[in-house]
């Protein structure tokens, strides 16, 4: 006989496990039907959002071509080397080799990586690699798979440092522009214009920027794309800039500092347009060294001003053009009224000075735009007084911006009783006006001002919108047409003859007569005050004037007015008017080649 | 030998049965998991670990589980001296220190241990002859298993030595442990608790803990398995994604996913339905193994049975419940399941105990 062990209370205690454990299970399968079944739909969207990635693909900026379907700026295909730190096992090994391949050092590329605005996305760790580069880093794929070549297209100026002030530059976006509105919704990182024409159209040049929905695995790596949404190229911009005659203009300038600007005198297109000393805006395109970026924008010379536009100046003698104009129509004087120049004209307990200091004699309105006689025009200043002489002087386009399609532009100054009483708290002294009749005092005006002061008188007295760009992917831009201001046509007569004499009839701008064209023009000359940075800078301090010449010629295809100043030049005659001729006589060829030879004195 | 036809027909072939689709279907989560990557085609490895457990299987039940009982203390020393030879002199894999090499064979010792300590616990226990147990009548097997446990902690490999603490509980509790005894062992069980958070745990385990209490604090560390994993449960929703078709599992999301987290790609890609499947199959293994218990002729018998079956139902429940990011991480795999060899010789060899058990009842 066996003796059975008595299990009864083991099998009551057992039964309690299996409770326990059935409890257990039963509970869990509560807890997956809440997950699963409940809450699966919010799951759902979290494992959809873990392996979804939106991707951003940068639009291709549009293109600038010249007036004639030339490029003046592109992109072209460059290569960026990215490192992906996330794909490698051991990414400090990986930056050892990555920094050996293309001989940089560690501590650059772990900058980048600590730099980079997110973790997703590969760091670029340099931009625009040789080819040999390229071919380094492909070579070696198997042993540093975390790096790639990424071919990325990059704006590209053939021209270099010509017409970069009106085509501009890009750069990555600053943090002040990602707070402006008109940048909304453009990534940090990105490239947008930074300056000229590249400034001004950023927002239609950017095009649309395109995405792709791609499916990622844990490690980041793209594994297969859901969705494309191709981006939209921006559209080419046909500008009115002539490339050839831009660079008449650049190789006139060639040593000098200054700068030029044509336009179609009918127009009011740009022709060309130039401000020395430049800059390549290549430079800028992968990014900012800020070494250059300290050296260029502390340069005393100013590169990256565009004098065109930016620089103030006095007009001097150019502003006779102004005076002669408000004394026609004001009716102090007519084109035969004559003054007798003794070589000063004392008035108001002063002697003002004319330039030729035996006197020009007894002198007409023609004499005296031909050899600049100042005290012709102290008599009209005079008796037209400031009131009339401002307003003369805003009508004809000074002390307000030209609304050119370019960032940044400067109004220039006409001075007013009115505006010195609000400024300067100080009432006019008559003496002023005579210092302004001839261009002088706080009077100041940009050279894109004076050159569309020329086309007035070259088109019959309307004033032109200067503008850059003619047409957006094709479609031409409605441009306002010029305004008459409603000058007499004897007027302007009179104003043409005077000017046809400064360089035709032994007057000031002889210099600038090309033989067989009928040129007209007037020269300048900008008394220069020392600023504090220029005495700072040895060597670069000049006080010799600033020379100016305004001009226009025409023939049957075309008319062109334009405005040269060179810097520290000294007599528009001497030193514009020859620069002016050298533009000039890329157009138009006239009958002789030959230079030209007058005997009179200068200004 | 000691097998007649009466033993033949008294075999669980429904427990092992069961016990042998819950691993194919492991099988065949593995093979989803692993289609590319380094660990592809390591499922045919896993069919080959079944076969060699269910080898072993067949083979222990030629012996009568009270000879094998007898042997215990003998099995007890192997398994602490394999325990300290791979703690003192084993390779380094992933850091750890759990692996004996046997040429092609890589074993965990700590897996077989967990069968040592059922059938020492059986014998122990079966030898208190006593209505109750108190403290006193503890403290033997229990600084066995705690020795053990420890030898398998320092692995470090928590999570395995965990799986001791339910099986003596168990057992004991059977062996008619009093509730009074029970709160004092588990006080003691806090101290040493305490002292080892102290000392002993690992900073990587501790940050686990920490994680786990608030996933959020470190998404990319060692939250992320979890975070991952019940993203991975969750998304599944009621009929899952489809066979190979879990985007978190797949795109590597899902860490460990063939090993510790294979549930998850389960419940992924087989929904509420396939979990509840393998839940249920579960529940029929361990509803079985405890009814052997209870049909056990003798004390050993059911100590056995149901040592095996409480150390299954802690690593079902806690593997599953860590998928479900209900408890933190710990490297314990999910019996029949997850990847491993060791692991599923382990189970197998477990299930071959509580066959012998349930064959024998009417015999001898």
């Amino acid at each position: 006989l066996r003796i059975y062990e008595d299990m009864r209370g083991i099998q009551r205690r057992i039964g309690v496990l299996q409770a326990l454990i059935s409890l257990a299970l039963a509970g869990l399968a509560g807890l997956f039907w809440h997950l699963q079944v409940v809450r699966g739909r919010h799951f759902r969207q979290l494992a959809e959002s873990n392996r979804m990635r939106v991707v951003s693909i940068t639009a291709p900026r549009g293109a600038l071509l010249d007036r004639s379907g030339r490029n003046l700026v592109l992109n072209r295909p460059s290569f960026n080397i990215v490192f992906s730190p996330e794909q490698s096992e051991d990414p400090d090994r990986a930056i050892g080799r990555l920094a050996a391949v293309l001989r940089v050092g560690e501590a650059q590329i772990r900058e980048r990586i600590a730099r980079r605005p997110s973790r997703l996305r590969p760091v670029v760790v340099r931009t625009d690699v040789s080819l040999e580069d390229v071919a380094a880093v492909e070579a070696r794929h198997l042993e540093l798979p975390e790096a790639f070549v990424e071919i990325v297209p990059l704006r590209s100026y053939p021209l270099g440092a010509s017409a970069a002030h009106s085509l501009g530059r890009v750069g990555e976006i600053t943090e002040r522009q990602l707070s402006l509105p008109e940048f909304e919704g453009i990534a940090v990182g990105s490239l947008v214009g930074q300056a000229g024409v590249e400034a001004r159209y950023n927002a239609r040049l950017m095009g649309q920027d395109g995405s792709r929905r791609v499916v990622v695995n844990s490690r980041g790596n793209e594994v297969a794309e859901a969705e494309r949404i191709s981006p939209q190229r921006g559209p080419d911009l046909t500008l009115t800039l002539d490339m050839d005659l831009q660079q008449a203009a650049e190789r006139a300038f060639a040593g000098r500092s200054g700068c030029a600007i044509a336009l179609d005198a009918g127009s009011g297109e740009i022709l060309a347009m130039t401000s020395t000393p430049s800059f390549d805006p290549n430079e800028f395109t992968t990014g900012l060294d800020p070494e250059l970026w300290a050296q260029l924008a502390n340069d005393p010379a100013t590169p990256f001003l565009n004098r065109v536009i930016q620089g103030q100046y006095a007009p001097g003698s150019l502003f006779k053009i102004v005076v002669g104009v408000a004394a026609l129509e004001e009716g102090i004087a007519t084109p035969s009224t004559t003054f007798f120049c003794p070589g000063y004209l004392s008035i108001y307990n002063t002697v003002f000075r004319c330039g030729k200091a035996s006197g020009h004699g007894t002198v007409s309105l023609r004499r005296a735009l031909a050899e600049s006689c100042n005290v012709y025009f102290f008599q009209l200043g005079v008796r037209l007084e400031i009131e009339r002489l401002s307003r003369w002087a805003r009508r004809l386009g000074l002390g307000a911006a030209t609304g050119v399609d370019l960032p940044h532009e400067a109004s220039g100054l006409v001075p007013s009783s009115e505006w010195k009483l609000r400024t300067q708290k100080v009432p006019w002294y008559a003496g002023e006006t005579v210092s302004v009749a001839i261009g002088q005092g706080q009077l100041t005006a940009t050279p894109l001002q004076m050159a569309r002061l020329a086309a007035f008188v070259a088109n019959g007295g309307r004033l032109v919108q200067p503008h850059l760009v003619r047409a957006v992917g094709g479609t031409p831009l409605e441009w306002p047409p010029p305004t008459d201001v409603g000058v007499r046509a004897e007027t302007i007569e009179a104003l043409r003859a005077g000017l046809f004499a400064v360089v035709n009839e032994g007057g000031t701008g002889w210099r600038a007569r090309i033989p067989g064209v009928e040129l007209c023009g007037k020269t300048g000359s900008a008394q220069v005050v020392a600023s504090a940075r220029l005495q700072q800078a040895p060597g670069s301090f000049n006080l010799l004037p600033h020379g100016w010449f305004v001009g226009f010629a025409s023939d049957e295809r075309r008319s062109i007015a334009l405005a040269v100043l060179v810097e520290h030049g000294g007599s528009g005659g001497e030193a514009a008017a020859p620069v002016a001729r050298q533009i000039l006589s890329h157009v138009f060829r006239g009958s002789v080649d030959a230079s030209p030879r007058l005997p009179e004195a200068d200004e | 030998m000691a097998i007649d036809r009466r033993m033949l027909t008294g075999v669980d072939w429904p427990l092992i049965g069961a016990s042998l689709v819950l691993a194919v279907i492991g099988v065949a989560m593995i093979a989803s998991a692993t289609q590319t990557g380094r660990f592809a085609g390591v499922h045919v490895k896993q069919l080959i670990a079944i076969g060699l457990g269910l080898v072993a299987l067949a083979g222990s039940l030629f012996v009568d589980y009270r000879r094998l009982a007898d042997r215990a203390p003998v099995f007890f020393l192997a398994a602490s001296a394999m325990l300290a030879y791979v703690l003192l002199l084993g390779p380094r894999i992933a850091s750890t220190r759990r692996w004996l090499v046997l040429g092609p064979l890589q074993l965990q010792p700590s897996e077989l241990a967990k069968v040592a300590a059922a059938l020492l616990l059986a014998k122990v226990f079966s030898e208190a002859r006593r209505e109750s147990l108190g403290l006193s009548e503890i403290l033997g097997p229990g600084a066995a298993i705690l020795g053990l446990a420890s030898l398998i902690a320092a692995g470090p490999d928590l999570g395995t030595a965990a799986c001791l603490v339910p099986m003596f509980i168990s057992v004991a509790f059977l062996a008619g442990m009093r509730i009074r005894t029970f709160f004092v062992l588990a006080l003691a069980l806090a101290v040493v608790g305490g002292l080892g958070w102290r000392f002993a745990l690992r900073e990587y385990q501790k940050t686990r803990v920490y994680s786990f209490l608030d996933p959020s604090l470190d998404p990319r560390g060692a939250g992320y398995q979890s975070i991952q994993s019940q993203i991975a449960v969750g998304s599944g929703g009621f009929s899952g994604k489809g066979y190979a078709q879990g985007t978190q599992s797949q795109l590597g999301y899902l860490p460990a996913r063939h090993t510790d987290f294979i549930f998850s790609v389960l419940a992924e890609e087989m929904g509420f339905l396939g979990v509840l499947a393998a839940l249920a199959l579960y529940l029929f293994v361990l509803w079985r193994c405890l009814e052997t218990a209870q049909l056990a002729r003798d004390r050993i018998g059911a100590f056995l049975a149901t040592g095996v079956a409480a150390t299954l139902a802690f690593q079902v429940v806690y593997n599953v419940a860590m998928v479900a990011g209900l408890v933190p991480v710990k490297g314990l795999p999910l019996p029949f399941m997850s990847y491993g060899g060791s692991s599923m010789l382990a189970s197998f060899l477990g299930v071959g105990l509580v066959v012998n058990v349930r064959m024998r009842r009417f015999v001898n």
